[in-house]
């Protein structure tokens, strides 16, 4: 039962976390197109701009979060005003824009890097303590990533689902030509997503720099594992993303207990190579997405 | 031809094409407000671009687009909509994994039409029942009928002046092809302006005002339908009937 | 097939007369590491850019061949001009598996599913921290953990050649292994089979109703290329007398994609071209070294957006703009196989 409760509870986390960056890079491959390799240095972004507010500027741990997902904002809208709006029309725009995102990456590592030095922060904004339940003890840190991704999660749920500008994204991820028959700015909405994917990568960076500590390669690691979902899942399939984050992290948790830390990685990889010979566009996939 | 209403939609010598492959060679059409003109001719030879011409989906490589007396060349798609010209595309182009209702509301995006989206949406179900019952099913699960419908459906929301049908009968059972045209008969007499591409003459011999026959990228032919089957060396030609 | 020999032997003899021109040990280490480079690299260009597989695994099938060696020379003693050939299998065999695990996968999920191949075989290496043989009174990882795979020797050259000359076997044998590369890469792409690949980018469908299999044609080139990439990372461990999981580092990738980015994608020169560029910059960049990752990202997005072909591809546009305007119409009616570069 014990550890059963530690393996659901850290599983919990790292789904919640996984989610929260595989929606940003769910939303933008389903309705962009854009494998957004940037998403890593995205979430370096989010963490070192809440590092920044709360250590120079003296923020509360609400202002600085809210400094970190306008941080993201601005690095998504960025990433699509300075790369991704000339490369729309090229015929190679899939992976060429994998190759740009890269280059985005890298300058944003080296950015962070200069800044703040190579030698990893404390996240100076976090939740201290914990509680014990079932004989476990679980940090509070848990309960408020959980939290904080759950509530996240609901808003991109409600955007998506009961307003005019998610319909408009959906819209234009399922069906280009449609949306743009429809009277959809599509490149509009091509910058909402890669906004909103940069606002949801920052606090993922927040919260995974609670947990571990700020540097600026830390988004690398939790990228991979983002894409392996959302490979899973099928790229660009939002929901079948979030059952798939969870059941990863579950996954991942429960290999680490059984089989040490060193395995989690390797087995997840095996995971996706067994998922993608069995369905190659994912277990909820539907191919790609064309463009118009 | 008749003179006794404006000309909502004007087509001037239009040529248009995809990369070195010119596909409109210099057509040039009139389709007066309240009236049903349709495109009629052998596959291929340019009645869909033609449609995209005026959408806005392709850019034309010369002449002029007049939609109520202004010209709509070089705007963008959704400036296009909001002046009120609604294309129907061929194949439908459903977002197939929304519902029936989320399809239609993408039909009122704009804002204009958003205002008022409730009371189009209601009028919508009034026209075509069949969507009302499966409003909460998603479209990929609708029959090919029931697609077509919804397609027409999304297109009325936007509230456009002008309508243009891509070959709303194509794939269809007989069944639904006459509930299709009994709908387009219905928009018609309710005083919708419609420009209609068919490939089957005699499905628009009794709803059309005017016929346009276009082969090779030009209007080889134009008057009314009734005259078109005077000419049966035409239908032979180009229709292949 | 001319301009292509003319070109190659150019450069050849470049190659050859640069230790004689400047025998430092510096310039020579340098060159041979470009050489090691050059060859990953025009590799991994038929992979991605005439086959058209976005592959990441690239670094993890010259660590293969690398490690393979280093293995086989340092626990069954094998000389390392045996091992080399035995790592180019090994790197062979293992990129046909993941061409295998590829095959049905499209763009963006093979990226995905390489990159994280390579990772997981950083991982594995770096937390390998279990004792597989003692050395004395420490204790060595089967693969050398964090600190490298060592002890399994060299090549030899310091036996075989002068004192003075001995930075030089390492240096031949690298250009030797980039030119047997170089003409294999040639081969490829001039021949039927890269017309293949040609046509099944340009036209999939097309290519599937000549009878053009995808399958065989693919892991063909996974295999055959990799062999090569395996030779060089034989050359690399034999040379530096240390394997370590620093190749595996992402940004390896990425130095070398950017190598094939900015020298020109699928085309035959232009890797040799981009891994020159680079290695020529970086040398002058040496004292910014803290700006490189900049650097780096400036020009893979600059190029990514403004020159998707390449310095190569620029350089043949040049050229077409500058010939005189009848041969210039002729060119651009020439077959496709004829202008590899226009896509």
């Amino acid at each position: 039962m014990n550890t059963f409760v530690q393996i659901l509870v850290s599983g919990l986390t790292l789904g919640a976390m996984y989610a929260i960056s595989t929606i940003g890079l769910s939303l933008a491959w389903g309705a962009v197109g854009v494998l957004n390799m940037a998403q890593g240095a995205f979430l370096v972004v989010g963490g070192y701009a809440a590092y920044a507010g709360a250590v120079f500027l003296g923020m509360s741990a609400p202002l600085a979060l809210a400094l970190a997902a306008l941080a993201g904002a601005a690095v998504g809208a960025g990433t699509y005003f300075f790369v991704v709006r000339f490369m729309l029309e090229s015929a190679t725009f899939e992976t060429n824009v994998i190759i740009a995102t890269v280059g985005l990456a890298l300058i944003f590592e080296n950015v962070v890097l200069q800044t703040f030095g190579a030698y990893p922060l404390r996240q100076p904004i976090r939740i201290e303590g914990g509680v014990n339940i079932a004989a476990t003890y679980i940090p509070y840190e848990s309960i408020g990533i959980l939290v904080m991704s759950i509530v996240a999660m609901i808003a991109v749920g409600w955007v998506l689902e009961r307003t005019r500008m998610g319909r408009a994204i959906r819209a234009v991820s399922q069906n280009r030509a449609a949306a743009l028959l429809m009277g959809v700015p599509v490149k509009v909405v091509y910058l909402q997503v890669l906004t909103i994917a940069g606002v949801l990568a920052a606090l993922s960076g927040v919260m995974l720099s609670t947990i571990t500590t700020l540097a600026p390669t830390m988004g690398y690691d939790p990228m991979l594992k983002a894409f392996i979902v959302c490979v899973v899942a099928g790229l660009g399939n939002i929901y079948g993303a979030l059952y798939a984050a969870f059941a990863l992290g579950i996954f991942e948790a429960a290999v680490q207990f059984f089989l040490g830390v060193r395995f989690g990685f390797p087995a997840m990889l095996l995971l996706i190579i067994l998922t993608l010979v069995w369905r190659p566009y994912g277990v909820f996939g539907r191919g790609s997405t064309q463009r118009f | 031809m008749t003179m006794d209403a404006p000309a909502l939609l004007e087509i001037r010598g239009l040529v248009a094409g995809y990369r070195d492959h010119e596909v409109l060679r210099g057509v040039s059409l009139t389709l007066a407000k309240g009236k049903l003109a349709t495109l009629i001719g052998p596959n291929g030879h340019g009645k869909t671009t033609l449609l995209r011409c005026v959408s806005g989906l392709l850019r034309l490589t010369a002449g002029d687009i007049r939609f109520g007396g202004t010209s709509i060349v070089g705007r963008r798609v959704n400036n296009i909509v909001a002046q009120g010209i609604v294309h129907v595309p061929q194949g439908d182009l459903l977002f197939s994994a929304m519902s029936v209702a989320d399809n239609l509301m993408m039909g009122a995006y704009l804002p204009a039409a958003n205002a008022v989206a409730s009371r189009r949406l209601e009028e919508v179900y009034g026209l075509l029942p069949a969507l009302w019952e499966r409003r909460l099913q998603t479209a990929n699960t609708l029959s090919g009928g029931e697609r077509r419908m919804l397609a027409i459906g999304r297109g009325l929301m936007s509230g456009g002046e002008l309508l243009m049908f891509d070959e709303p009968s194509l794939g269809l059972a007989p069944l639904a092809i006459d509930q299709v045209y009994s709908v387009i008969a219905n928009l018609k007499a309710r005083g919708r302006t419609i420009l209609l591409v068919e490939e089957n003459a005699n499905r628009i011999v009794d709803i059309a005002d005017l016929v346009y026959l276009l082969d090779d990228g030009r209007i080889v032919w134009e008057g009314a339908p009734h005259a078109l089957f005077d000419h049966q060396d035409l239908l032979e030609t180009y229709l292949g009937s | 097939m001319r301009r292509d020999a003319t070109i190659g032997l150019l450069a050849l003899i470049v190659a050859i007369l640069v230790p004689f021109a400047w025998p430092t040990r510096y310039v020579i280490e340098e060159m041979t590491l470009f050489f090691v480079w050059a060859t990953v690299v025009t590799q991994w260009n038929l992979v991605f850019g005439v086959a058209g597989v976005f592959s990441l695994a690239q670094m993890a099938i010259f660590a293969v061949g690398g490690y393979a060696t280093g293995m086989l020379g340092l626990y069954l003693g094998w000389s390392l001009w045996l091992a080399m050939f035995a790592g180019g299998l090994a790197a062979a065999i293992f990129s046909a598996l993941v061409g295998v695990a590829c095959l049905r996968l499209r763009g963006a999920y093979v990226a995905l599913l390489t990159l994280a191949i390579t990772q997981t075989m950083y991982l594995l290496i770096i937390t390998d921290t279990e004792c597989f043989y003692m050395e004395g009174v420490t204790c060595r990882n089967f693969t050398g953990g964090t600190r490298g795979l060592t002890g399994y020797g060299d090549f030899g050259f310091h036996q075989l050649l002068p004192y003075k000359y001995t930075a030089f076997g390492d240096y031949f044998l690298a250009l030797g292994v980039l030119c047997a590369a170089t003409i294999f890469s040639v081969f490829i792409i001039r021949s039927p089979l890269g017309l293949a690949f040609q046509a099944m980018r340009d036209n999939a469908v097309y290519a599937i109703s000549r009878g053009i299999s995808r399958f065989k044609y693919q892991l063909l080139v996974f295999a055959a290329s990799a062999l090569f990439t395996g030779l060089a990372g034989a050359v690399y461990a034999g040379h530096f007398r240390v394997m370590g999981a620093n190749t595996l580092y992402l940004s390896q990738t990425l130095f070398l994609l950017s190598m094939m980015i900015i020298g020109g994608v699928g085309q035959i020169w232009g890797p040799l071209l981009g891994a020159t560029a680079l290695m020529v910059v970086d040398e002058v960049l040496k004292e910014f070294v803290e700006w490189r990752l900049l650097g780096l990202g400036l020009m893979l997005v600059l190029f990514a957006v403004l020159w998707p072909n390449g310095l190569y591809g620029g350089l043949e546009a040049l050229g077409r703009h500058l010939r005189p305007r009848g041969s210039r119409q002729l060119s651009a009616i020439q077959p496709k196989e004829m202008a590899p570069a226009q896509k």
